[in-house]
């Protein structure tokens, strides 16, 4: 089955968030859990990056590629990054995949390579 | 609605301090009761982000208000992450302005290096959002670096903007007793010479160690009362005169325009219009650079310069000591230092100092005016401050 992050769609609306809100922000008008799901778009191109030289404790990697992504349709989303020399503007395609191990728990997070 | 006023102020070394954190809230008060002149207060107030997390304490305020056998006098512990130190100041203010308490005293105090330096961030790191930014290892650094790419492609700042930033406030804090950091450097020495990768190696790409500011302990505090009680005290009339405060998007990749910090913007609007004056008749200004690209950008949103003209204005010099507008003349976080939950108060403590005219060798002549921006969460919480001296 593939994976995916979910974006939230007001049912009044039609607004998309992620990540998830109670209220949407653009009508304000709907109760709590009014939304559908929709599972975000894979595609985008690459807004900004950063390559983190200190990464916290749980990933025990010496560096860590973060970027800002912006995907078709226009919705952003924040994730690592499996690139050797990202470029802002770049074409990028995300998978789900494990992000981060702490402990028992494995986090599941958007990582995103060269298209 | 009451005046509010500066009666006494304190503060401790910013730097890694060996002491309990009750200790380092404590110190800083006792200098300020005894600039204030005064034992008692009605209300005491702790800003604080980390001592649940980091020092394994809670309850902070309880534990200082009987430290400083201040009971039973009102106390409570203020968190809003590295905004605390304002809101805690502002909370002083409305417990006075609204006529509940008269004398307030409002502490900032945090002991960080408690835990190592990657520990310490990760714990700062928990403010991100913990589904769509914390488990990918964000950190405030990464975000910081991913905003200072999209600004320096956007208004064409350089690293070299971005070292400018770092050797003026590393001078400033030379002339700073309690700054973190007495360290004399050059544009030279981080960033053109051989040695410059090793002195100044990444952090966040593009952001280099002298563009992040140390990791420290340290207190401050600020005592606040009324008018009336001033007149028995026989001190500068430092008065709170604006304040403001703004929020913005969890997320740093839902702002429409990631460069713009709107809740910065916003703020100072606020406390500007508060205070009845414009950004202009402002004389020295405490800006919060936690990275040196926050100073330029605050710089801007707040109004002392045109959007995309900060780094201009630093080229110019007009941020220095002796400058149009000094930012910054106590180091700023990058020197100075960032114990977060403390830092809103320090940064009060450096204006109050400056408008009293004791900033010795780093004093901005005729100060009348002082501001200060104080930016929590990756700008989605600001607190902004407006202090005018009167006369």
């Amino acid at each position: 089955m593939e994976l995916n992050i979910y974006a939230y769609k007001c049912k009044r609306c039609g607004q998309l968030h992620y990540p998830y809100k109670t209220i949407c922000k653009k009508c304000g008008d709907n109760d709590h859990n009014e939304f559908d799901i929709v599972a975000l778009p894979k595609n985008g191109k690459l807004l900004t990056y950063t390559i983190l030289y200190n990464p916290p404790s749980d990933f025990e990697v010496a560096a860590l590629c973060l970027g800002i992504v912006e995907l078709e349709g226009g919705m952003r989303i924040t994730g690592q990054l499996d690139i050797k020399n990202p470029k802002t503007g770049m074409k990028v395609a995300g998978k789900v995949e494990v992000v981060r191990i702490d402990g028992y728990n494995k986090h599941l997070g958007m990582v995103f390579y060269q298209e | 609605m009451r005046e509010v006023y500066v009666a006494g102020i304190g503060i401790t070394s910013f730097s890694r301090l060996e002491y309990p954190l009750v200790e380092i809230a404590a110190y800083p008060a006792l200098m300020a009761l005894r600039d204030a002149g005064i034992k008692k207060v009605d209300q005491v107030y702790v800003a604080n982000m980390g001592s649940g997390r980091i020092n394994g304490q809670t309850g902070l305020a309880s534990a200082v208000v009987d430290h400083l056998s201040l009971t039973p006098a009102a106390a409570e512990t203020i968190e809003n992450g590295p905004a605390s130190g304002a809101s805690a100041i502002k909370q002083g203010y409305m417990a006075i302005a609204s006529g509940m308490y008269n004398t307030v005293m409002v502490i900032g105090a945090e002991r960080m290096r408690e835990v190592n330096p990657l520990e310490a961030t990760d714990f700062v790191a928990t403010l991100t959002h913990p589904l769509a930014e914390y488990i990918y290892g964000i950190t405030l650094p990464s975000l910081a670096g991913m905003f200072a790419r999209m600004y320096m492609d956007k208004y064409g700042v350089t690293s070299r903007h971005l070292a400018m930033v770092a050797v003026k406030n590393h001078k400033n804090a030379l002339d700073n007793f309690y700054a973190h950091l007495h360290e004399d450097i050059t544009i030279e020495g981080i960033l053109d010479s051989p040695e410059a990768s090793t002195n100044n190696p990444f952090v966040a790409d593009p952001l280099r160690f002298y563009d992040v500011c140390p990791v420290s302990d340290g207190g401050a505090c600020i005592i606040l009362t009324t008018a009336e009680n001033m007149k028995k005290l026989n001190k500068p009339m430092i008065k709170l005169a604006g304040i403001g405060q703004a929020t913005d998007t969890h997320c740093v990749h839902e702002r429409n325009d990631p460069t713009d910090l709107l809740a910065v913007r916003e703020a100072a609007r606020q406390s500007f219009a508060m205070a009845k004056i414009k950004p202009e008749n402002v004389d020295v200004a405490e800006l919060h650079d936690a990275f040196t690209i926050l100073e330029i950008a605050e710089s801007e949103e707040v109004g002392f310069f045109k959007k995309g003209e900060g780094h201009k204005a630093l080229e110019k010099g007009l941020t220095k000591i002796g400058g149009k507008l000094p930012i910054n003349p106590s180091g700023g976080l990058k020197a100075k230092g960032h114990p977060v939950g403390a830092t809103g108060v320090g940064q009060a403590h450096e204006i109050v100092l400056q408008l009293r005219g004791g900033a010795a060798k780093r004093q901005v002549k005729n100060a009348k005016i002082g501001f200060t921006c104080n930016f929590g969460g990756f700008g989605n919480n600001v607190v902004c401050l407006t202090f005018i001296k009167e006369n």
